[in-house]
């Protein structure tokens, strides 16, 4: 049951979970196609979009289809004759898409999915990991991972403003952690109408619309003579994003009040020594660990990816150098990589290569399956990563944190 | 709601629409009868349509980028998302007509596959568009029995016993494929009951095809339609028989030609008088015109007969619907 | 040694087992020499369109690194024998895999030959292969085009003769006695030993110097850069079509601009307009659009868009009103409707010419019957050339 208090009149304050949270984005993005399809926990959003329609507050074709891969396909056609679409999925369920999310990219239709973090079978599992959204990192999706229920409702905003601008077109996935977001209720500004239809202009999809009256021809096979080209173009509108992303986000931040930096959310790390860097909800034990070891005068800071997809390999470049040590938290696995680190890992060690200086980095794998993020776990990470400091290195790079020996 | 375009029936050849909207730039075989399906479709179909094309040889061998035969606006779709393809195009157009962000008109919404991709991996996204009935599209299976753009390897539409790359005969094995012809449009239209209308057809018989296309538009709500294209590069004969294989396929009552509209099943052309006990030609003028069945054996003749027969003498209705308990 | 490279050029499908036989013996035959090849189809062209060219190759080297030094680049950018297993191939080879007309001589070396089996003189052949800067020699096996089907070879010996002829014009790559083991290895068959050895004397060779043969300029296209290209996949559509020749009546449909046929027939139709009735098969079955249809009612076979099916033909319920007549006779793609309309009489005795030039060999290829090739192989004289 959702508790409503009126705080303003552009704005609403309610008890919603993530998953909620973005139904109620598509409900005020005015959304025109939804596919769903059952899977924990991203289902959840579908649980609310289909209550919305049957309550008249969200006009769309709501359609449940038979498979994952028909889902998105079917999104994916509504988006080239121009409507505004959203799909979602988990674990292995975004796998059986996978097809769909391949093709997707190449034909630049903006598409926005939720992804409800999910391990991959086998054996099958609900709980949290990431490297369900993490596989397509290599395609073409814009991918960002949200780390509060208002989060959830910000970036939904701002996921179809991104893919949308004609700059982009490209699909963009909102990452939920699965249950610590999906299922659990927290206190969201919604915002009104108004101020959404402000910031999300109406998708138009241009010459690109697929239409009686303009007849084109989409996606002809193509051999050697072409492929590389077009590689090249989702190339340029992968990294036009980026720009795109930061335009977004000020006028987000101008509209609504609230948002923070584009691409990194940092917390207290202006005088750190050491900071830990994540992804999605672990945050929230990372904020309360650094609070109190700052307590004890530890000079700790914590670092939370927002977008991965533009990876932000300039702000990161920029940041990291000036601390004595940086470890970084995987909710992911990368079996046989570099150091057998997780994918975020690898990345910030990626980037940092063209640092001027070598900053320690040290890589944790934690959180797998669902097993919590604890406090004692994330004091443990700054430890280890301080301890890299201080004796300017480390003989082990990567750890296992949290599992029973 | 939208309503549909009302397509009347053409009454003759002579009254075929003049206008190609599929015309050159594509790469087809030398005689290849499905993209005389995909051209017949059209011009049946009109120029306010909207065709998707799932993989396969209607979509490689049509469209090589930079080239394309399409007058009417044209998208690829995966194999398997014929129906899904259909699905969100109709869903889309129909959900920007009611907001009014689009001109509400009526749009045609054609999605086709092959045999491959419609009646092996895509069956269930057909299955499932076939029970929407709250939008308007049609599903065309152009069937040339075989995956013959990948390099022609069997599939679930293939017939017993046909040579292919993955079903070759050998000598200790003459017959690789042991498996007989899905009943794909007879198993759509028992299966779906809000489906408006699924028919069979075959180009040789044009204005037949042309009509079944017109009707299914005209009705709306999911509509599904199966032909049988015959294909000089898998099936292994001079190109210029197209025609003369597709007339064959029906007449010796291998390929049976029907429609159902809202439920109602029934035989049309020859295979109607074929039904009324017209005699059927016997297969064997059809298999021994093919170079895939060069390798068949009188016995193995005498078998295709034989179930042939079966279909004919047996089934309740003749290629759609098989043998009910036995009278007492 | 040096390194030797051969591309057959050849019809999609209903060669591909003869180009294969033909590019797999020769690097069998090598390796009885000592030597070492390989043999492989041009991936581009693959799958294969029936009757849409397509090209094999063998390269033949003294040793592992010659052929791997050879092999860095995949495909041949040059061969020292382009073989034509269709004489109609010589106007030029648009492969269904990339854009513009490649001269059928386009890769052969300096001093290198193209070898054509057909039953046209070098004059006539020359009318049709586009000129060349550098020299190179025309060898002409006679033999008709050897269309066989994909899942039953036709065996007319197509494939060992090019062996002997080849043995005569590219001594160095591989020599008669080896080809004659390998074939002897392959099929056992002294007669296919015999035609090799027929073909190694009956090959004829003559030289052709810069600047002669076809000088029109072969139909070429520039691949545009990323940033020229539309995004999202997106290709125009075709223009809709409209009346014959632009005027009121009938309908033309725009062709692409892009593909054209001219290369993808071995026959095209050509129309008695004087015995037509009109019944619109010819048009409504016509699986490539190919029919203009003229405001009075009549079929113009339009050989932009034409691709030599037949189908036409066969439908056509008129004796002798439409005829599939070989390319060969052909050196233009002219509107035959509009020849006729010209001057009629001209029209008719020319489609008399070409009926009757057309008639003279087998017009159509591929499988008709079970049992078909069995009973040509027995007719098939070996040698047969001459």
């Amino acid at each position: 049951m959702t508790t409503e208090t009126r705080v303003g009149p552009l704005e609403t304050e309610e008890l919603i979970s993530g998953s909620e949270a973005i139904a109620r984005a598509c409900a005020l993005a005015d959304v025109d196609v939804i596919t769903a399809y059952p899977i924990r926990p991203y289902d959840t959003v579908m649980q609310f979009v289909s209550k919305l329609i049957a309550n008249g507050e969200l006009t769309c074709e709501y359609i449940v289809a038979e498979s994952e891969h028909s889902q998105f396909e079917i999104v994916k056609h509504a988006s080239a004759v121009g409507a505004r679409v959203f799909t979602g999925s988990s674990g292995v369920g975004w796998f059986y898409a996978f097809e769909a999310l391949a093709v997707t990219c190449g034909l630049r239709l903006p598409m926005v999915a939720m992804v409800g973090n999910r391990a991959l079978d086998d054996p099958g599992a609900f709980g949290c990991e990431h490297n369900d959204a993490l596989a397509v990192r290599d395609l073409g999706w814009l991918l960002n991972w949200a780390a509060t229920a208002q989060d959830c409702i910000d970036t939904a905003f701002l996921a179809w403003r991104v893919a949308e601008d004609p700059r982009v077109f490209l699909p963009c996935a909102i990452s939920t952690d699965g249950a610590f977001l999906t299922h659990s209720q927290q206190i969201v500004k919604v915002p009104d109408r108004s101020l959404v239809d402000k910031f999300l202009p109406p998708y138009d999809r241009g010459k690109f619309q697929l239409h009686p009256d303009n007849p084109i021809t989409i996606a002809p096979q193509v051999n050697e003579d072409w492929l590389m080209e077009i590689r090249r173009q989702t190339d340029a509108a992968m990294r036009r994003a980026r720009d795109v992303i930061i335009e977004a986000h000020q006028e987000f931040v101008d509209i609504f009040g609230r948002g923070g930096d584009p691409f990194l959310e940092e917390y207290m790390t202006d005088d750190a020594d050491v900071v830990l860097i994540g992804m999605g909800t672990l945050a929230l034990p990372l904020k309360v660990t650094v609070r109190r070891m700052r307590e004890k005068g530890h000079k700790v800071g914590f670092i939370r990816v927002k977008w991965f997809r533009p990876f932000p390999g300039p702000e990161l470049l920029e940041l990291l150098p000036r601390f004595k040590a940086v470890g970084v938290i995987d909710r992911d696995y990368s079996l046989g990589s570099p150091l057998n680190g997780g994918v975020l890992f690898n990345e910030v060690r990626s980037i940092m290569y063209s640092a001027p200086e070598r900053v320690p980095i040290i890589g944790f794998v934690a959180g797998l399956g669902g097993r919590e993020i604890t406090i004692p776990s994330t004091r443990q990470m700054f430890e280890i990563t301080q301890k890299a400091a201080d004796e300017g290195g480390t003989d082990q790079e990567l750890h296992w944190i949290g599992v029973r020996e | 709601m939208t309503t549909t375009q009302q397509l009347v029936p053409l009454r003759g050849v002579k009254q075929s629409p003049l206008e190609e909207l599929f015309t050159s730039g594509h790469r087809t075989c030398q005689g290849c009868e499905s993209a005389l399906v995909m051209k017949l479709m059209i011009k049946a179909a009109g120029p306010r349509t909207i065709v998707l094309g799932s993989t396969g040889c209607m979509y490689v061998a049509n469209t090589t980028y930079y080239s394309t035969p399409w007058v009417v606006p044209w998208m690829h779709t995966q194999l398997g998302s014929s129906g899904s393809a259909a699905l969100g195009t109709a869903a889309g157009l129909k959900a920007l007509m009611r907001k009014a962000k689009m001109k509400d008109e009526p749009i045609n919404v054609i999605a086709f596959c092959g045999d491959g991709g419609g009646a092996d991996m895509g069956l269930s996204a057909i299955s499932a568009a076939l029970t929407h009935n709250e939008y308007n599209l049609l599903i065309l299976l152009y069937d040339n029995e075989s995956y013959a753009n990948t390099d022609i390897q069997v599939s679930g539409s293939s017939p017993w016993g046909a040579n292919s790359t993955f079903s070759p005969p050998g000598t200790l094995h003459r017959i690789m494929n042991r498996r007989w012809k899905k009943n794909t449009a007879g198993m759509l239209a028992a299966g779906h009951p809000q489906a408006r209308y699924i028919a069979t057809g075959c180009a040789s018989y044009a204005t037949d095809m042309m009509n079944k296309v017109r009707k299914a538009l005209t009705i709306g709500g999911p509509t599904f339609m199966h032909t049988l294209d015959p294909c000089p590069k898998g099936w292994d004969y001079d190109p210029m028989y197209s025609h003369e294989l597709g007339v064959l396929a029906v007449q010796t009552g291998i390929w049976v030609q029907y429609e159902v509209e809202d439920g109602k099943i029934t035989l049309n052309g020859p295979s109607k008088v074929l039904a009324r006990g017209k005699k059927r030609l016997p297969v064997e003028e059809y298999l021994k015109r093919q170079g895939r069945f060069a390798h068949f054996t009188p016995e193995d003749v005498a078998y295709f007969q034989s179930q042939i027969d079966e279909m004919w003498e047996k089934w309740w209705i003749p290629g759609v619907v098989p043998p009910g308990p036995q009278d007492p | 040694m040096a390194t030797y490279a051969v591309e057959v050029v050849y019809r999609g499908i209903f060669q591909k087992s003869l180009s294969r036989n033909i590019c797999r013996s020769i690097v069998l035959a090598s390796r009885l020499e000592g030597k070492i090849g390989t043999a492989f189809g041009r991936y581009g062209d693959s799958p294969e369109r029936n009757g849409i060219p397509a090209k094999y190759f063998a390269v033949v080297a003294g040793d592992p690194v010659e052929l791997e030094e050879y092999l860095a680049q995949y495909e041949p950018t040059e061969v020292d024998v382009s073989i034509v297993v269709d004489d109609t191939l010589c106007k030029g080879v648009e492969s269904w895999a990339w854009y513009g007309l490649q001269p059928i001589n386009a890769l052969t070396k300096p001093d290198g030959a193209v070898l054509v089996t057909s039953y046209q003189e070098p004059e006539q052949l020359k009318e049709d292969i586009h000129v060349k800067d550098q020299p190179y020699d025309l060898a002409i096996l006679k033999g008709s085009k050897s269309f066989s089907g994909l899942w039953v070879y036709k065996d007319d010996h197509t494939d060992v003769r090019i062996l002997g002829a080849l043995a005569r014009i590219c001594p160095d790559m591989v020599g008669l006695d080896s080809y004659k083991e390998a074939i002897l290895q392959q099929w056992g068959d002294q007669r296919k030993v015999t035609s090799a050895e027929r073909a190694f004397e009956r090959v004829r060779r003559s030289p052709v110097e810069p600047g002669e043969g076809n000088p029109a300029e072969p139909f070429s296209f520039d691949l545009p850069g990323w940033e020229v290209m539309e995004e999202a996949l997106v290709i125009p559509g075709i223009e809709p079509g409209g009346g014959f020749r632009g005027g009121e009546g009938g309908f033309e449909p725009v062709r692409s601009s892009v593909f054209k046929k001219f290369s993808t027939r071995t026959m095209r139709p050509v129309v008695n307009f004087e015995t037509c009735t009109k019944c619109t098969l010819c048009w409504l079955q016509c699986p490539d659009s190919c029919f203009d249809v003229t405001p009075d009612g009549l079929y113009d076979a339009n050989m932009e868009a034409c691709c030599g099916c037949g189908v036409c033909e066969d439908v056509c319920p008129v004796p002798d009103c439409i005829t599939m007549v070989g390319e060969e006779a052909f050196s233009d793609n002219d509107s035959q409707h509009d020849h006729w309309r010209r001057d009629r009489d001209d029209y008719m005795g020319w489609l008399r010419d070409k009926i009757a030039l057309g008639k003279s060999e087998t017009r159509s290829h591929g499988f008709h019957h079970v049992g078909q090739y069995d009973e040509e192989s027995q007719t098939v004289e070996v040698g047969y050339d001459d």
